[in-house]
C-alpha cells in the first residue's frame, strides 16, 4: 500500500520526521518497504499484512499514526445534499447470488459535468501512482484509497431499464472490460448486469460500455460487499487484478459501505456538479454488529512476558477505535470497530496492546529453564553414515524431490506403483541440457536418477573424481492414507563396482561390525546385467549396486563409467549398534595361513568363504580375499585360482603349529569336498 | 670350540669390518657393511658371538673380554666412517629423498553446505533444549492447513500456491483427502503435539515446497527450521530470548535481533524477526505465540499452556554465512562447489 505524506496530513498531524514515522510504523506492523519523493510529496510504501485490510486506505494508516504518536485523528463526515427526486423512481437493484454478493448499495447523481479533477486530488493520486481519468472516476478511486472500500461509477444511461441485477455469470457470456479486452465469464463469477447484458465483473472491473465518458450526465455509484473467495477466484482466472479485487479479496467493512458511498457522492457533487437523488438503494445483508471482548490483564503477562497496566491498555484499545465499556485492574471489556474484523478473541486484543506498547519493550534476556534435549538413534545413525561416506571420499549432494517422468521410469526398485504426480511442475530446476526431458512433476521413487543427472552435469563441467551420495526420502504411493516416505542412501561414483560395493560393506560394518551382507542377483535395465547385484542384510533387501549399463548411460548422457547404488536406511539402521560394548581382546599372537585353491569358474566367492568360515571354527579370526588368477595353460579354461588368507588366533593361549595345521587341513578338506577345490602346492 | 679358534674368528671379523668401513664411500656402501658386520640377526659379529656358547667354560671370561673389545672396535670403525660420510652430524643423508613432493592424495568427501548448516542449527538448538522431530513431506489438508488455523477461504490454500498431489480424475475424494507437498514445516508442530502431552520443546528441519520458479533467490524446494516450545508460562519474551541466543550463536558476536508485528494464521501475536547484519535489518523468519486455535486443534488447553513457534529459512542462513549468491548453486551439486565447504 503506497500512502501519500501530504494526504495523510489531512487526517493526522505529521510533526515527526519521516524516518521516525516509518520506523514506528514498521515496528507496529506496517513494514516500511521504501519511500520515493514525488513533486513535493512522499510516496511511502508500506507492507500491509492480510489481516489488516483497514490499512488499505489512508484513513487506516492515519489511525495507526494517531495511536502511535498519541495525536488526534480527523475523519471527514460526508453529508451530501439530496435532491427531492427519489432514486427508486429511476433505479432498482436485485441480488440473485447472495453467496457471492452480500450487500449492494446504489446512489444516483443526475446532471454531472465530466471534466478534469481538481489539482490537489490529481497530485495525491499521482503520488500513489494512480493514473487520472476524469473527475468522477478519479473520485471513486480517491475514496477507495481513502477508506479502503472499492466503489464503481456507472454511466447510468447505459444501464438498460435502470436495473442492476447481481447474478452469477452465464457460461460463455462475454464482457468487454474498461481495459478494452474481452473476458469470458462463467457461473463461479459474480456479474453486475442490467436487464440485458453484464455491465461489470463484480468487485473486479467495470465494463467498457457503461464506463464514465465525457458525454455522461447521470452517474450510478456502486458501493458493495462481495465474497472474498469469489473475487479471488475470478481475478485469478481472468488474470485481472485491480486495486478493487485486491481489497475485496482481503475483505472490506460492510458497515463502512455507506460512508464510502456518501463520501464519493459528496465529492462528485462538489467537483462535477449534478444533483443527488434522495435515498439509497441498499439490498442484501446488513452488517452484524461486533461483539464485546473481555481482556484479562493477566493474559498480557502470560503471553507477552511483560506487565502492561490496564489504563495504558485501555487507552491503546480506545485509540485503535474499540469501544471500551468496562475497565478494572483485572480486565477490560471492549468492542472492536466494524473495520477490525481481525479482532474477535481475547488473544487478538493482547496482540493489539502489545504491538502498540512496543515489542522492543519485551526483554530478550529472560531465564530460559534448562531441558535436556535428546538425540534420536536414527539421527546418530544418519550422522555415522554421512561420516563414513565422506571418509570414503564421497561428496554429499542435495537434489530436488521431484523429477521428470522419463527419469522416474529408469529405476524404481522399491515399488511398482506409478509415482505421484504434482498439480503443477517445478519450474527452472533443470540445467539447460536437460530441459527437453519433460515436465518436472513426479515425486521420485529413487534418488539414483537425480544423482546420475548431477554426474552428467559434472562430466559436462570437466570435473573428474566425481563421487556423490545423497541421503533423502523417496515417495512410495500407498494404498491408503499418506504415501510412505522411507529414507534412502544413494551413491554414484567414478570408481569400479567393487570399490562402491566395498564402500557399502564399510558402511554396514561401521554401523554393526557383526553384520553379514549377502549378495543376490538383480535385474534392472539401468544396470549392467553382470556387474550388478542386490544386497541383503539379515534376509532383508538392503539395496542395490551396479554399473550403469550402456542404455542407462545413454538415458542420462553419461560418457564415463558410473557405478550407482541405493540402500534403505531403515534396514541398515535396524542393525545399528548405538553403544558398542567392550569385548575381550586376545593377548596371544595370530597365525596367518594362505591358501591358493584351484576351483571351477562357477564357484562363487561367497560359497567358498562360507565353507572356510565354517571350517575355521572358533580359532578363525578373519578371512581375506587376495586375488583371482587364471592360468588356463596349467588349469584349463574353466578353472580359476582363488588366493585367500585366514588369520587364526586363540583367546586362551599361543597357537601351536599343530593347532594351526589342524584348522588348515579342515579348510582344505572341506573346500575339496564341497567345491572340488584343490590346493596349489608348489 | 677352542678358544684360539674363537679369538681368530673375532680377529678376522674385526679386520674385515675395519677394512669395509674404511672403504665405505657412500651411504649405501656403509649401510651394506653395517648389515654385514653389525646386523642384529645375521651380522658376522653376531654369528661369532653365537659360537661363544661352545667355548670351554674356563675360557669363557677371556672370550667375553675379547668379544667386547672387538665389538667396540668395529662399532667405533663404523662411527668413524659414518662421521666421515655425514660431515660429523651423525645423520646419514639421502640426497634422493625430496620431502617437498606432495603427499599421497587422500580424498575426503564433504557434507553439503545445507547439511552442515542444519547440523549447526540442530547443535545450537540442542544446547537450548530443543529435541529434533520429523514429519512427512506429503501432508493432508488437516495438518498443512486446518489444524494450523488456516481457513478454507485463505489464499494460502490456493492451488497456484501449492504443489497438490494429483489424483485420478474419476475420484470422488473430497477436498479433505487431497494431499500436497507441505508448504511449511509447521505441520510437524501439529504431528508432535497430537502425540505428545505438553511440555514440548522441539525443532524440525526439512524440505518444504512452494511453486516459485527457480532463480537466484528462489527455488521451489527449500529447507526450513521450525521451532516449537509449549509449556506453562512460555511467553513472547522467551521467544525473543531464544532467537537472540540463537543469533548470537550462529552469527557470532553481538548481532542485534528485533521482532515486529506480522500476521500468520497459526500464531497470535505474530511477529517477524530480523537481525542486524552488514548495516541493515535482514529477515530471519516468522514467529509468534501459538494461536489458541492451534492448541485446541491438538487437544491442548490454551488456558493452561502457552508457547511459541518460529520458522526460519535454512538456505538463507547458509547463504549469508558462506556468501553464496545464487541459491541454484546449492542444488546443482558441482563437485567444485561442494568442495568449497
Amino acid at each position: 500500500m503506497i500512502v501519500s505524506w501530504n494526504w495523510l496530513k489531512q487526517y493526522v498531524n505529521l510533526d515527526m520526521s519521516h524516518d521516525e514515522l516509518v520506523d514506528r510504523l514498521t515496528m507496529s506492523g506496517l513494514n516500511h518497504e521504501g519511500t520515493e519523493n514525488i513533486d513535493g510529496d512522499r510516496a511511502i510504501d508500506l507492507e500491509v499484512t492480510s489481516n489488516r485490510p483497514d490499512c488499505l486506505g489512508h484513513l487506516g494508516v492515519a489511525r495507526e499514526i494517531a495511536v502511535l504518536f498519541d495525536t488526534p485523528l480527523t475523519i471527514p463526515d460526508p453529508q451530501p445534499a439530496e435532491d427531492a427526486d427519489p432514486i427508486t423512481d429511476h433505479c432498482s437493484v436485485e441480488i440473485l447470488c447472495p453467496e457471492k454478493c452480500f450487500r449492494y448499495t446504489a446512489r444516483l447523481i443526475r446532471g454531472v459535468k465530466i471534466g478534469p479533477s481538481p489539482d490537489w486530488m490529481l497530485d495525491r493520486l499521482e503520488t500513489i501512482g494512480v493514473t487520472p481519468v476524469n473527475n468522477v472516476v478519479d473520485i471513486s478511486n480517491y475514496v477507495m484509497f481513502e477508506c479502503g472500500q472499492p466503489l464503481h461509477a456507472f454511466d447510468f444511461a447505459k444501464v438498460t431499464d435502470g436495473k442492476i441485477i447481481v447474478r452469477a455469470g452465464q457460461d460463455k457470456e462475454k464482457i468487454e472490460a474498461i481495459d478494452h479486452r474481452s473476458y469470458e465469464l462463467q457461473p463461479t463469477d459474480c456479474v453486475i448486469a442490467d436487464s440485458s447484458v453484464p455491465v461489470a465483473v463484480g468487485g473486479v472491473m467495470g465494463g467498457a460500455d457503461s464506463e464514465i465518458n465525457d458525454a455522461t450526465t447521470d452517474v450510478l455509484v456502486e458501493a458493495a460487499y462481495f465474497d472474498q473467495l469469489c473475487i479471488r477466484n475470478t481475478a485469478r482466472r481472468l488474470k485481472l487484478f485491480s486495486p478493487s479485487s485486491f481489497r475485496f479479496e482481503r475483505d472490506v467493512d460492510s458497515a463502512g459501505i455507506d460512508w464510502a458511498s456518501r463520501r464519493c457522492c459528496e465529492l462528485i457533487l462538489e467537483h462535477a456538479g449534478g444533483k443527488l437523488c434522495s435515498g439509497v438503494i441498499d439490498v442484501g445483508q446488513q452488517p452484524t454488529p461486533p461483539q464485546p471482548i473481555v481482556l484479562r490483564m493477566s493474559q498480557i503477562e502470560r503471553l507477552l512476558g511483560i506487565k502492561i497496566d490496564e489504563s495504558t491498555a485501555a487507552r491503546i484499545l480506545a485509540a485503535l477505535g474499540l469501544d471500551v465499556s468496562a475497565q478494572s485492574v483485572e480486565s477490560i471489556t471492549a468492542t472492536p470497530p466494524s473495520f477490525r474484523k481481525d479482532l474477535t478473541r481475547e488473544v487478538d486484543l493482547v496482540e493489539e496492546v502489545g504491538r502498540i506498547y512496543g515489542y522492543d519493550q519485551i526483554p530478550d534476556n529472560v531465564n530460559v529453564p534448562m531441558s535436556a534435549s535428546i538425540k534420536q538413534d536414527s539421527e546418530r545413525t544418519l550422522d555415522k553414515i554421512r561420516g563414513v561416506l565422506t571418509a570414503c571420499g564421497y561428496d554429499e549432494a542435495l537434489t530436488a524431490s521431484v523429477i521428470p517422468d522419463v527419469w522416474s521410469q529408469t529405476f524404481s526398485p522399491w515399488t511398482d506403483q506409478p509415482p505421484h504426480q504434482i498439480s503443477q511442475p517445478m519450474l527452472g530446476v533443470l540445467e539447460k541440457a536437460s530441459q527437453n526431458v519433460g515436465a518436472v512433476d513426479r515425486l521420485r521413487r529413487s534418488i539414483v536418477p537425480s544423482l546420475l543427472e548431477v554426474r552428467r552435469i559434472n562430466e559436462y563441467k570437466f570435473n573428474s573424481d566425481v563421487h556423490l551420495f545423497e541421503t533423502a526420502k523417496v515417495y512410495l504411493p500407498s494404498s491408503s492414507g499418506l504415501p510412505d516416505e522411507p529414507w534412502k542412501i544413494a551413491l554414484v561414483s567414478d570408481n569400479d563396482f567393487f570399490h562402491v560395493k566395498g564402500t557399502i560393506e564399510a558402511l554396514v560394518s561401521h554401523i554393526n561390525p557383526d553384520s553379514t551382507l549377502t549378495t543376490h542377483t538383480c535385474d534392472y535395465d539401468i544396470f549392467d546385467a553382470d556387474k550388478s547385484c542386490e544386497l541383503q542384510l539379515g534376509g532383508k533387501t538392503l539395496g542395490f549396486v551396479g554399473e550403469i549399463s550402456a542404455a542407462g548411460k545413454r538415458s542420462f548422457g553419461l560418457r564415463r563409467r558410473a557405478i550407482a547404488a541405493e540402500i534403505d536406511f531403515a534396514v541398515l539402521a535396524e542393525t545399528a549398534v548405538i553403544i558398542p560394548q567392550f569385548e575381550h581382546m586376545s593377548s596371544y599372537p595370530p597365525v596367518t595361513r594362505d591358501f591358493n585353491f584351484i576351483v571351477e569358474n562357477a564357484i562363487r566367492w561367497e560359497a567358498l568363504e562360507s565353507t572356510v568360515q565354517q571350517s575355521g571354527g572358533e580359532l578363525l579370526e578373519s578371512i581375506s580375499f587376495k586375488e583371482i588368477f587364471r592360468d588356463t595353460d596349467k588349469d584349463g579354461a574353466d578353472k580359476k585360482r582363488v588366493l585367500l588368507s585366514v588369520v587364526l588366533r586363540s583367546a586362551n593361549d599361543t597357537l601351536t603349529g599343530d593347532q594351526a595345521d589342524a584348522v588348515s587341513n579342515d579348510i582344505i578338506a572341506n573346500c575339496q569336498k564341497q567345491h572340488g577345490a584343490t590346493l596349489v602346492t608348489s | 670350540m677352542p678358544l684360539a679358534e674363537f679369538l681368530e674368528a673375532l680377529e678376522s671379523t674385526a679386520t674385515d669390518a675395519v677394512q669395509a668401513f674404511n672403504d665405505a664411500n657412500s651411504n649405501e656402501t656403509l649401510e651394506t657393511a653395517r648389515v654385514e658386520f653389525l646386523g642384529a640377526k645375521n651380522g658376522r659379529l653376531k654369528t661369532v658371538q653365537k659360537q661363544m656358547g661352545t667355548v670351554e667354560n674356563d675360557n669363557k671370561k677371556t672370550a667375553g673380554q675379547k668379544l667386547n673389545e672387538t665389538k667396540q672396535q668395529i662399532q667405533s670403525a663404523f662411527e668413524d666412517a659414518k662421521n666421515r660420510l655425514t660431515g660429523g652430524t651423525g645423520v646419514i643423508r639421502d640426497p634422493n629423498f625430496d620431502a617437498t613432493l606432495p603427499g599421497r592424495l587422500f580424498r575426503v568427501g564433504r557434507l553439503h553446505p545445507i547439511t552442515q548448516t542444519i547440523e549447526e542449527l540442530k547443535d545450537i538448538m540442542g544446547r537450548l533444549g530443543f529435541t529434533t522431530a520429523g514429519g512427512p513431506e506429503i501432508e493432508d489438508q488437516f495438518h498443512n492447513f486446518n489444524a494450523l488455523n488456516i481457513p478454507e477461504s485463505h489464499p494460502a490454500r490456493d492451488p497456484l500456491d501449492n504443489f497438490y498431489i494429483r489424483v485420478a480424475e474419476q475420484t470422488t475424494d473430497s477436498d479433505d483427502n487431497l494431499m500436497l507437498l507441505r508448504s511449511q514445516t509447521s505441520t510437524v508442530q501439529i504431528r508432535v503435539m497430537e502425540n505428545t502431552p505438553p511440555p514440548v520443546r522441539i525443532i524440525s528441519l526439512g524440505r518444504v515446497y512452494r511453486p516459485d520458479t527457480a532463480d537466484a533467490t528462489h527455488y521451489p524446494m527449500f529447507h526450513q527450521m521450525e521451532g516449537l516450545w509449549v509449556d506453562t508460562n512460555v511467553t513472547l519474551a522467551d521467544l525473543k530470548t531464544v532467537l537472540q541466543l540463537f543469533a548470537t550463536n550462529y552469527l557470532g558476536g553481538s548481532v542485534p535481533v528485533r521482532i515486529r508485528p506480522s500476521f500468520f494464521p497459526f500464531t497470535e501475536p505474530s511477529v517477524e524477526a530480523d537481525y542486524f547484519w552488514d548495516g541493515r535489518w535482514v529477515e530471519f523468519g516468522g514467529a509468534g505465540v501459538v494461536d489458541p486455535n492451534v492448541l485446541k486443534a491438538v487437544g491442548y488447553d490454551p488456558e493452561k499452556v502457552s508457547g511459541f513457534a518460529f520458522g526460519l529459512g535454512v538456505e538463507r542462513l547458509c547463504m549469508i554465512r558462506h556468501q553464496i549468491k545464487d541459491i541454484r548453486d546449492l542444488f546443482t551439486n558441482e563437485v567444485r562447489f561442494l568442495h568449497q565447504f
